[in-house]
């Protein structure tokens, strides 16, 4: 099974100087938050934001490059947790035959993102998910490390 | 400076990348270029730190658990049949530089616009020739920092981060 999510927002992680991509669900019962390097979550924010650059960030330029051969992103999935790194599957057309090719979530977001393509995440990622220490870890985060997206 | 322009048709010089280096002023690294020609002026171009350190991860041909951007833009290609043919570096704007990339599939030549460091990070993963038209050669900056970088690098060489 697998659910479509949604980017709610992105989050800096001071304890691991890193950022935190929000996904939820659509009646926003289930969470999923994906760590990610500066970069991805630069990007990330880029294309929330619709903000276009001056010159094309990577991601903008992975979308060009795709664009170029009219190869066309359907969806990504989220699809597995393993020792705390993600996994994820972008699904795409070309020529008229599907493709899937393996990626790391981040890029899979900020390709969706500026594809319009839906994300899904496997339900299996989720529940492993919620059952770590997240929880915890979010009780104790203030309102204020959460960043102006989480609208 | 003496420079020997070969009035080739687009009159391009290939470049091959020399090293990446830290600025420690600022979070950006400085892509060294050099000439395969065996011209020792050297072309740098300052790049995002994600981008630099893309670049190095490509030059020491370093395997990453996880496919990092420029790994996954190769896999597209892999997976279509799309070949990097080529990368140019065809212009240059208020300092800012501007790279073309050629693909080829099924005979069939499509260029996309990025910059300089997109265009590198990919070539290196493809083995694609890299090149740049004499005119933005001639206009590229950083023509006397030679002593400053080579001050710089003896300081940062060996300083691979992950």
């Amino acid at each position: 099974m697998i659910t479509q999510m949604h980017v709610k927002g992105l989050m800096f992680d001071p304890y691991n100087n890193a950022y935190i991509v929000i996904l939820r669900d659509e009646d926003q019962s289930e969470m999923l938050p994906i760590w990610v390097g500066k970069s991805e979550a630069s990007s990330i924010s880029l294309a929330l934001e619709s903000v276009a650059p001056p010159r094309p960030m990577t991601h903008d330029f992975m979308k060009g490059y795709l664009d170029a051969v009219n190869a066309k992103v359907i969806s990504v999935v989220i699809t597995d947790l393993n020792e705390n790194t993600y996994y994820a599957k972008i699904h795409l057309t070309y020529e008229d035959s599907e493709y899937t090719v393996d990626s790391r979530p981040s890029d899979a977001i900020a390709l969706a993102l500026r594809s319009q393509a839906p994300i899904f995440a496997n339900e299996s990622v989720i529940r492993k998910q919620t059952s770590e220490e997240l929880d915890q870890w979010l009780e104790n985060l203030k309102p204020e490390d959460f960043g102006k997206l989480d609208s | 400076m003496q420079e020997h322009t070969s009035h080739t048709a687009e009159s391009l010089l290939e470049l091959t990348v020399d090293r990446v280096v830290e600025d420690p002023d600022t979070d950006t690294r400085i892509l060294v270029l050099s000439r395969t020609d065996g011209k020792t002026e050297l072309f740098m171009i300052w790049i995002g730190a994600a981008e630099g350190e893309s670049i190095r991860r490509a030059l020491d041909t370093s395997v990453t658990p996880r496919p990092m951007s420029h790994d996954l833009i190769k896999s597209f290609g892999e997976h279509f049949g799309v070949k990097t043919e080529r990368v140019v570096l065809t212009d240059v704007k208020s300092s800012t530089y501007f790279a073309t990339v050629y693909l080829e599939s099924n005979g069939v030549t499509r260029t996309i616009d990025a910059r300089p460091s997109d265009a590198i990070a990919l070539a290196l993963r493809c083995q694609a020739p890299m090149y740049v038209t004499q005119d933005v050669w001639d206009r590229r900056s950083g023509q006397n920092l030679d002593a400053w970088l080579s001050k710089l690098a003896t300081k940062n060489i060996g300083t691979q981060e992950v």
